[in-house]
């Protein structure tokens, strides 16, 4: 294998288990509280996680399923950050209804989720150069979500301010520069911006996992 | 049937932090903890049985945590925090 594209192997591995890393934190407040909408956030990083498996695979064994991986792994990437946003919109809303609207658009992106991998399998259409188009706007999508997460965010934080709360925006915003910084490469083949959007991206989630330790590990001792 | 076991959960949460709170006075008085939880006495009393059974309080007289239940209150506090640092709360 050559060294780059080994490099890569070693990089989209390490993505995923930090992803997979964050998912076995993320399922916590699901499974204290019981609150459906807190559902999303486990299936955000885990799915992320699976994308950047499934990247993994491709530089991996470019022959194998090549064109079928790549995009299920965008779909599995565009699917990710849905879920993050729905995940941070329905969280604040408590009302009975809210809990409907929630249930109606897990199910919509479930079934999205499935009808996108069958059209994957069978239709020709999802080939490699439409791919690269498709990869340019699922880019501008991921930032359009995560700015919506990073402003609500920002807002939760300045609402109670707290250091730690703070990193929260702080991770998104790596991964939504990041995201930037691949559009850029895309455009101007700026080799800065490709390896910065690579150092971004794991900046990000490793500051998601400084969060759950800071919050699980590192939590000042209560009197009980 | 969702909707009650989500709900239960949420308050045996709340009760083992008024019961942590409570426990910090000589004696633990169950019309305030009814007040503070904000349930009826009947439910009260079977939360309290819940609790119990699950090992998290000594015994319903005393009401005072064992240390599965310091635990698990820990772990709950934790997860709270860890809900307000990811921006959900």
């Amino acid at each position: 294998m050559p060294q780059y594209e080994e490099f890569r192997v070693i990089y989209e591995v390490t993505s995923a288990i930090l992803c997979f890393t964050l998912v076995w934190f993320m399922t916590k407040p699901y499974r204290f509280t019981r609150k459906e909408q807190y559902v999303g956030l486990p299936l955000a990083f885990g799915l992320l996680g699976a994308s950047y498996f499934f990247s993994a695979i491709t530089y991996a064994q470019p022959s194998f399923l090549s064109d079928d991986l790549l995009w299920v792994q965008l779909i599995a990437r565009t699917f990710s950050f849905i879920f993050l946003a729905a995940t941070y919109y329905f969280s604040k809303k408590t009302s009975k209804n809210s809990q409907l609207s929630w249930n109606i658009a897990f199910s919509l992106i479930a079934v999205a989720i499935i009808s996108s991998v069958i059209a994957i399998i069978f239709m020709p259409q999802f080939n490699f150069d439409n791919y690269r188009i498709a990869s340019s706007y699922v880019r501008i999508f991921i930032i359009i979500s995560l700015t919506y997460v990073i402003i609500s965010t920002v807002r939760s934080h300045l609402a109670k301010p707290d250091s730690i709360s703070l990193l929260t925006p702080l991770g998104y915003s790596l991964l939504a520069i990041s995201q930037y910084s691949l559009i850029i490469w895309a455009t101007d083949a700026s080799m800065v911006a490709w390896w910065g959007a690579l150092a971004l991206r794991l900046s990000g989630l490793a500051i998601f996992l400084s969060v759950a330790y800071l919050t699980f590990y590192k939590s000042p001792k209560k009197e009980t | 049937m969702k909707t009650l076991r989500r709900d239960r959960i949420t308050i045996l949460g709340e009760l083992l932090l008024v019961l942590n709170d409570e426990s910090k006075n000589d004696r633990i008085v169950l019309t305030r903890v009814q007040m503070k939880i904000n349930v009826s006495y009947d439910r009260l009393k079977k939360y309290i049985g819940d609790l119990k059974d699950l090992g998290l309080i000594d015994d319903e007289t005393s009401l005072r945590l064992t240390e599965k239940g310091k635990q698990y209150l820990k772990e709950y506090e934790n997860v709270l925090t860890f809900i307000k640092h990811m921006g959900l709360a």
